[in-house]
């Protein structure tokens, strides 16, 4: 099948959120919206760069775009919980990471924003478990990235 | 503290506690490309107007807060140094780089008697600066290793896993390092940077100890390490493997660092207890580059010095293989005509 002009312009949003070039990246992700604006992953790229550029409430604004389409978007609740801790609003940042995770309990950046805010809400114990689960992802993930490079 | 990325709370509490005590600002960068160690771009080395922790992207969680840590750490004992007026590099000048590769020169001419298979003089040249600016950037990282990670290990409990899965893959990673050259490099150089390493990694299973690999085990690739606590973790690696030589070596390095580094770990957070550390740090610098017999090779500079070395590197390189072939020396052996 090929590529939509969408998924083009999403692939052009991401590449420049790598290179951190927020303006273009804005640009891009805002046209594959509106070509696509049912496309759950327009609304989190663009809530990924407006993270980057700091603007967390906007961010926010985006992920609940996504969500209202569906509900159930692993990506889009740990991009919430993301801003919503930036924002410092933990208690609600800790219900979008939980829920994130018992989506999709692969998530090694769900995991630690639900330790953060545990420990941020006093749950010290319970912000323990959550920063180990994370760590383990992140120790996967960090070892096939080192294979990968070995077969470089 | 400039950065836009969440933070477990005492890695925030240690940064600002840092910039406070430094009057400084820290900035934490996320880059694809840094190398997993991270970096250190301070106010106190470079000609920067900042300081900068860079560390890679895909660490996201508690491998980021535990770069950083690191990162922060080794600042606050350069910055203390700075502030106590006393920060100087390990750096090198002509002379002493003349010095450096004439040795490792003699040095590879003996091992070469004994070989089946003679190195091609071209190659044997090109690894004389190689071998000493190997040796210079063990001897400028090496030993400010086991002070941040002790210290990190005592003040941030939280970070404790982490970072022994971090020794653990870095100990690896040195320990491989130069394996290929084994063959190429005289055997004393071999032998003696492996040691090095090998000293830092029995010194901080000593200093670590009490923590197990728990929670790690349920990665399959970590299986292998099951119920092995950190000790007996790096302490088999080094003994059961072809390095053997590097214990006799590193056992006495051992004992050097141990010797220099009879540190409160658990110190209050103030600028005469970093610049402290930072003494100790030199002192087993020192006492390391003696074991070694190379206390003409480096010598102790301002950063500016150093910065200047290394961009001149490649004339000084030039200069000392002249000093040392003569006119036997053609200048397409040397780098730029290689």
């Amino acid at each position: 099948m090929p590529e939509s002009q969408a998924a083009r312009f999403l692939k052009r949003a991401e590449s420049y959120l790598k290179q951190t070039k927020y303006k273009e990246a804005l640009a891009y992700a805002g046209q594959a919206i509106l070509l696509e604006p049912k496309n759950t992953a327009g609304y989190t790229l663009r809530a990924a760069i407006k993270s980057e550029m700091g603007e967390y409430a906007a961010a926010v604004a985006d992920c609940d775009l996504a969500l209202a389409i569906n509900p159930n978007y692993e990506d889009a609740l740990s991009k919430k919980a993301l801003a919503l801790y930036q924002l410092e609003q933990y208690v609600p940042a800790l219900a979008a990471a939980t829920r994130a995770v018992t989506l999709n309990a692969n998530d090694a950046s769900a995991w630690y924003i639900r330790g953060i805010c545990l420990e941020e809400t006093g749950k010290s114990e319970e912000a323990e478990i959550a920063y180990a689960k994370s760590l383990e992802l992140e120790i996967i993930l960090d070892i096939k990235e080192e294979s990968r490079h070995v077969r470089k | 503290m400039k950065t836009n990325m969440p933070l477990s709370k005492p890695i925030r509490r240690y940064i600002a506690e840092a910039e406070r005590l430094l009057d400084t600002e820290i900035t934490l960068l996320r880059k694809p490309e840094a190398a997993p160690a991270g970096t250190l771009i301070d106010v106190y080395t470079y000609n920067v107007d900042k300081n900068v922790i860079i560390f890679p992207a895909n660490y996201i969680g508690l491998l980021k807060d535990f770069v950083i840590a690191k990162q922060c750490t080794y600042l606050l004992v350069k910055g203390a140094a700075a502030e106590k007026g006393g920060y100087l590099v390990c750096s090198f000048n002509p002379e002493s780089v003349y010095r450096g590769m004439r040795q490792i020169y003699l040095d590879a001419l003996k091992d070469e008697v004994k070989k089946d298979k003679k190195l091609p003089v071209n190659k044997l040249i090109e690894m004389l600066f190689m071998l000493y600016r190997q040796f210079h950037e063990d001897i400028s990282e090496l030993p400010w290793n086991p002070i941040v990670n002790a210290r990190v290990y005592h003040r941030m409990e939280q970070l404790r896993k982490t970072q022994l899965y971090i020794l653990l893959k870095d100990g690896k990673k040195d320990m491989d390092e130069m394996s290929d050259m084994m063959e190429i490099i005289p055997r004393r150089y071999f032998v003696l940077d492996k040691s090095m390493f090998y000293a830092r990694d029995l010194y901080l299973a000593k200093t670590l100890p009490s923590d197990k690999l728990m929670p790690v085990i349920n990665i399959p690739q970590m299986k292998k390490f099951d119920h092995l606590e950190v000790k007996e973790m790096l302490t088999t690696r080094w003994t059961h493997t072809a390095w053997y030589q590097s214990k006799v070596f590193g056992d006495n390095m051992l004992e050097i660092m141990e010797r220099y580094l009879r540190i409160d770990w658990n110190g209050e957070i103030s600028l005469d207890y970093f610049a402290d550390l930072y003494k100790s740090g030199v002192n087993m610098t020192n006492a390391l580059i003696a074991y070694m017999t190379m206390k003409d090779w480096f010598i102790w500079e301002k950063p500016k010095h150093l910065l200047n070395a290394l961009d001149k590197s490649e004339a000084y390189e030039r200069e000392a293989l002249t000093r040392i072939f003569g006119d036997l020396i053609e200048d397409q052996n040397v780098k730029g005509g290689r």
